[in-house]
C-alpha cells in the first residue's frame, strides 16, 4: 500500500504541485469500481486498474479511460483544456 | 496544471510483492460501474500531507482530473 508517507516521498522526488491521495481502505476504489480481483497461487488480491477520470466543476464526470488506455494522460489533459475553454467563454 | 486540479491516487493493493506476470490469471475486465454524465460519487482520501482532501470541496470551484495509479511507487 503507498501510505501518505510514501506518496510525500515520491511528490518530493517527481516535483509535482498536486495533491497525491491513497485510499488506504479502498472505500473509494469499490465505490468506483476499480478494485479488481486476481487470482494468485489460489488465492484472491485485489488492486486498483489504471484510470483517468475526468469531473466537472458541477462534479459531472466528462471522460473515463480505465486500463491499458489510461496509461497515457494526454487526452484526459485535452478533456480537461477543452473544458476550461468553455467555461470561460461563457 | 492550474486550470485543473489533478489528484492522483497512488494505490497499491496488497501483495507485499507484486506477483509475476505467469502467476496472475487476468480477470475478464470489468468496466467502471461510472460512466460519462454520471455524478461523481463524493470521497475523502488522505494526501501526501496527511491532509484529508474531498472531492465536493472542488465542487463549483475547479475541475478534477482524478488519475489512479497502482504502485507508482514500488516498482509494481
Amino acid at each position: 500500500m503507498d501510505s501518505p508517507a510514501a506518496n510525500a516521498a515520491f511528490a518530493k522526488q517527481i516535483n509535482i504541485n498536486f495533491p497525491l491521495l491513497s485510499d488506504m481502505n479502498h472505500k473509494m476504489l469499490t465505490t468506483y469500481g476499480i478494485l479488481k480481483g486476481y487470482d494468485v497461487q489460489k488465492e484472491t488480491y485485489q488492486w486498483a486498474q489504471r484510470a483517468n477520470i475526468v469531473i466537472d466543476k458541477d462534479g459531472i464526470i466528462r471522460h473515463i479511460e480505465e486500463g491499458d488506455s489510461a496509461v497515457d494522460p494526454n487526452t484526459a489533459v485535452s478533456v480537461c483544456t477543452d473544458l476550461h475553454k468553455k467555461q470561460t467563454s461563457k | 496544471m492550474n486550470r485543473a486540479l489533478a489528484l492522483m491516487l497512488l494505490l497499491a493493493a496488497s501483495p507485499a510483492v507484486s506477483p509475476l506476470a505467469q502467476e496472475v490469471q487476468k480477470p475478464e475486465l470489468s468496466k467502471l460501474s461510472l460512466k460519462v454524465g454520471d455524478t461523481a460519487p463524493d470521497f475523502t482520501l488522505l494526501s501526501d500531507q496527511w491532509k484529508n482532501v474531498k472531492l465536493s470541496d472542488f465542487r463549483g470551484k475547479k475541475n478534477v482530473f482524478l488519475a489512479v495509479y497502482v504502485l507508482a511507487f514500488t516498482g509494481g
